[in-house]
């Protein structure tokens, strides 16, 4: 199939009422150079490029990167992009720019109503694409989808709209588990562990489920649950445990910080939580714990 | 039925054992913890997180294999990794994380160090090599580099003292332990001034000074009820896990070594007294107070063998590297000994004994177009041999020995005994169990039962499985490029400095 340049736009596109949600979506055909025509900005939107053919040199959050067909670029709101050299490059390219409803307060993506993303994997999958270092990826079967979004928007058809979507979900899906693909070495399960446990010690305060553990992984629950215990003699629940109460214990040793407080730090639901937790596996509240340290 | 419990401190998991009197493991568990490395030398863990992961394990065990069977625990023995470096405020409050044994951060300190006139003398009194693992050294880097947690801390501990201290509320560590810190004199066990001023600190600011047969006070009354131990249960401070292999190893004063392999490695040799090497190439550390433990210690053991199995093996089940290594062997084992003259430097992690190189890196030498990809497996698995092969050849310029004994999950490997074997020309015996660290916990709790008269009694009473003979052929194979090994480690010397140096500027 023949790749003819097109371009909507979100004037065209919000026109017909359907799309709010995609501000640009295209195909161009770069015969030749126009100076400045890409310089370095940064991202409003979720931007998302893929390679049909020809050879561009970018700027992508600071870092000189050379883009070959088949390969994508994935650029979040306030990340930055722009042409190596000011302009854009030789060759064929599709790109589309999605409206992000907001960043939330844990520095997840939203995106709009028309996702059919769960809400809860959406916030793991915000988590693993703001997690990103490698912007660049490989994305073969990107080529296709996009064809067949622009048909769908071009022709209107009875349920165009559930299949762009669609379509666009995949394609955050795709995305997304080609960023656990590519920062978890399947060779490697210690280092990738190791990886997993800064990420929980980051963010202790989240309530972890062992499905967003497994998905930062990049692994199926059954397999992620076998492997970690096998690994460190804990299911990923009590090793989790052992990380919230570790830091708990630091913690109740400065004395600044009231014992509630540490708690939802730590991850517990409540104060009385933490407490029946900390003293089913240490003998003693975290009060007296405390009492005990600082009387020493 | 009464049972002993071995808790080993190691460095990646604390291993619980539970064994009856008669020496068969009836329960084991483990847990374990990560290891941070904030900065490329460093390497840090939160002792916290270890007391956490020691107390949750022994719980369970406790609570899922000892107590619903009615066993009786009556002793309770510990070892833990060496040179450990934990610092601690006045209040016991860890002033960041413990410094582990690989933590490098005080390479330059130790380099000063070694090459004084002073250097060599702290050397023979402490049995410690100077090196950037030695306590001495990581203290003195702090008063340089750190102040500021250097002058907040009130004492240096160990990991092991921690945990004591946590379960007890005493400060304390035992002979073994302390000998590897650099810090005490081996000949008269005292703290040595010489180290204790180089590394800029008074004796009352580390732990008090007790035997391995050391009885601790009473647990804390709360772990005592969650734990559910009975009140007489007696629980000894232990030793090292280096002192403790060997113990377990089941070699004593006669002519015998033992070879430990897990990711790092090392060879060692009891006798009353230590050895001193004027290159300072060999510990020797206490394990009781008549008894040293000498040898030398790699860093490049079965975790050079996991390198090169990550890149080069074969994956079809994710993750699943001991299927990948048998795999490996397997090819290896088709390729005739000394892999047809290509040969491995396996210095990944720079090295420690016997060239005490920390810029040392890995090398293939002799490369020719008929080598195959298991050449090159084969080339690494004797590399890495040929490296234990020098240590021991090292020490036996101190000390007879005519046949060895082996552990750990990577010198048990039959296919790696029988090199072994072959590169010492000596039989090599494997150990029935092959958690050597806690058969020597154990050994040490029933000695102090009185089920054994005296150590030597107990370390007589370590059962072999099985012996590999050497094989006279091989070994001719092996000498002959064995030479080339040892010529290039120490030839290299310049290019090494000059290839590392260009490596930290990446």
């Amino acid at each position: 199939m023949p790749h003819c340049p097109f371009k909507y736009h979100h004037e065209t596109l919000a026109e017909v009422d359907r799309f709010p949600h995609i501000v640009e979506f295209g195909l161009r055909n770069n015969n030749s150079v126009t100076l400045d025509s890409f310089e370095v900005r940064k991202a409003n939107y979720l931007q998302l490029y893929y390679i049909v053919d020809g050879k561009f040199d970018w700027i992508i959050n600071g870092k000189n990167e050379t883009l070959y067909p088949g390969d994508s670029a994935l650029i979040l709101p306030g990340q930055e992009i722009g042409g190596a050299h000011g302009y854009f490059g030789i060759g064929t390219l599709y790109w589309i720019y999605l409206k992000v409803e907001k960043i939330d307060s844990e520095g997840c993506l939203v995106l709009g109503k028309w996702s059919r993303i769960k809400k809860s994997e959406w916030q793991i999958i915000g988590k693993i694409l703001e997690s990103n270092q490698k912007p660049v990826m490989r994305a073969g079967e990107f080529s296709s989808m996009f064809q067949v979004m622009q048909s769908e928007i071009e022709n209107s058809e009875i349920g165009s709209f559930t299949r762009v979507n669609y379509i666009l979900d995949s394609v955050l899906i795709l995305l997304c588990r080609q960023v656990t693909r590519q920062a978890v070495s399947r060779r490697d399960f210690p280092k990738s562990f190791t990886n997993l446990e800064e990420s929980l010690r980051k963010d202790l305060s989240h309530k972890w489920t062992v499905e967003e553990m497994a998905a930062l992984m990049g692994l199926g629950t059954t397999t992620f649950t076998e492997k970690v215990k096998n690994y460190t003699g804990f299911p990923p629940l009590n090793y989790l445990i052992n990380i919230r109460i570790s830091e708990a214990i630091r913690l109740l040793k400065l004395k600044d910080i009231n014992i509630t407080d540490i708690a939802l730090e730590t991850g517990f639901y409540s104060s009385q939580h933490f407490s029946t937790t900390f003293k089913k596996l240490t003998g003693h509240t975290p009060k007296e714990y405390r009492k005990r340290y600082t009387s020493n | 039925m009464e049972c002993i419990i071995t808790i080993e401190i190691g460095t990646n998991a604390v291993r619980i054992l539970a064994i009856d009197l008669k020496g068969n493991v009836i329960a084991k568990s483990k847990g374990s913890y990560p290891t941070f490395h904030r900065e490329p030398d460093y390497s840090e863990q939160d002792p916290d997180q270890m007391f956490i992961t020691m107390l949750y394990v022994l719980k369970n065990l406790l609570s899922e294999q000892i107590h619903p069977k009615n066993h009786t625990v009556i002793s309770i023995c510990f070892s833990a990794s060496m040179h450990s470096v934990l610092p601690v405020d006045r209040h016991g409050v860890p002033i960041g994380y413990a410094i582990t044994w690989a933590d490098n951060r005080g390479k330059n300190e130790a380099l000063e160090l070694k090459n004084s006139g002073i250097g060599q003398k702290i050397y023979e009194a402490t049995g410690t090599p100077i090196h950037p693992m030695s306590p001495m050294i990581k203290i003195a880097w702090m008063k340089r580099y750190d102040s500021k947690r250097f002058e907040k801390t009130d004492k240096f501990i160990t990991i092991k003292s921690y945990i004591i201290q946590q379960l007890t509320q005493d400060y304390l560590l035992d002979y073994s332990l302390a000998s590897a810190t650099g810090l005490l004199n081996i000949h008269t066990r005292k703290w040595e001034n010489n180290a204790l001023d180089f590394a800029g600190i008074k004796a009352k600011q580390l732990p008090d000074l007790v035997p391995v047969f050391h009885p601790l006070n009473r647990l804390r009354s709360e772990y005592q009820k969650s734990l559910g131990l009975p009140k007489g249960v007696k629980i000894i401070i232990g030793s090292s896990d280096g002192c403790l292999a060997t113990l377990g190893g089941g070699i004593w004063e006669e002519e015998k070594a033992t070879i430990t392999i897990e990711d790092s490695g090392a060879v060692r040799v009891v006798g009353k007294k230590p050895l001193n090497d004027p290159q300072q190439r060999i510990f020797s550390y206490l394990l009781t107070g008549k008894y040293y433990v000498s040898g030398g210690p790699t860093n490049n053991g079965g975790i050079a063998f996991e390198w090169f199995t990550k890149h080069f093996g074969d994956f079809k089940e994710a993750y699943d590297i001991e299927y990948a290594m048998k795999g490996l062997i397997t090819e290896a084992s088709r390729i005739k000994p000394g892999s047809d003259g290509l040969l491995f430097l396996p210095y990944l992690l720079g090295e420690r004994a016997p060239i005490w190189n920390a810029n040392a890196r890995g090398s293939y030498f002799g490369i020719n177009i008929k080598h195959e990809r298991q050449h090159f497996i084969r080339a690494t698995l004797e590399g890495i041999l040929y490296e234990i092969y020098s240590i021991g050849k090292t020490l036996e310029d101190h000390k007879n020995f005519n046949s060895l004994t082996t552990n750990g999950s990577f010198a048990s490997i039959p296919f790696c005994t029988q090199i072994l074997a072959d590169l010492f020309n000596k039989p090599v015996s494997v150990g029935k169990n092959p958690d050597s660290i806690a058969q020597g916990a154990f050994l040490l709790s029933a000695t102090d039962l009185g089920i054994f008269s005296d150590l030597e009694d107990a370390a007589k009473s370590v059962v072999m499985s099985t012996t590999f003979e050497p094989n006279y052929q091989n070994n001719t194979a092996y000498m002959k490029y064995f030479s080339i090994f040892e010529r290039l480690s120490s030839k290299l010397h310049e290019e090494f400095a000059d290839i590392a140096r260009l490596q930290s500027e990446l």
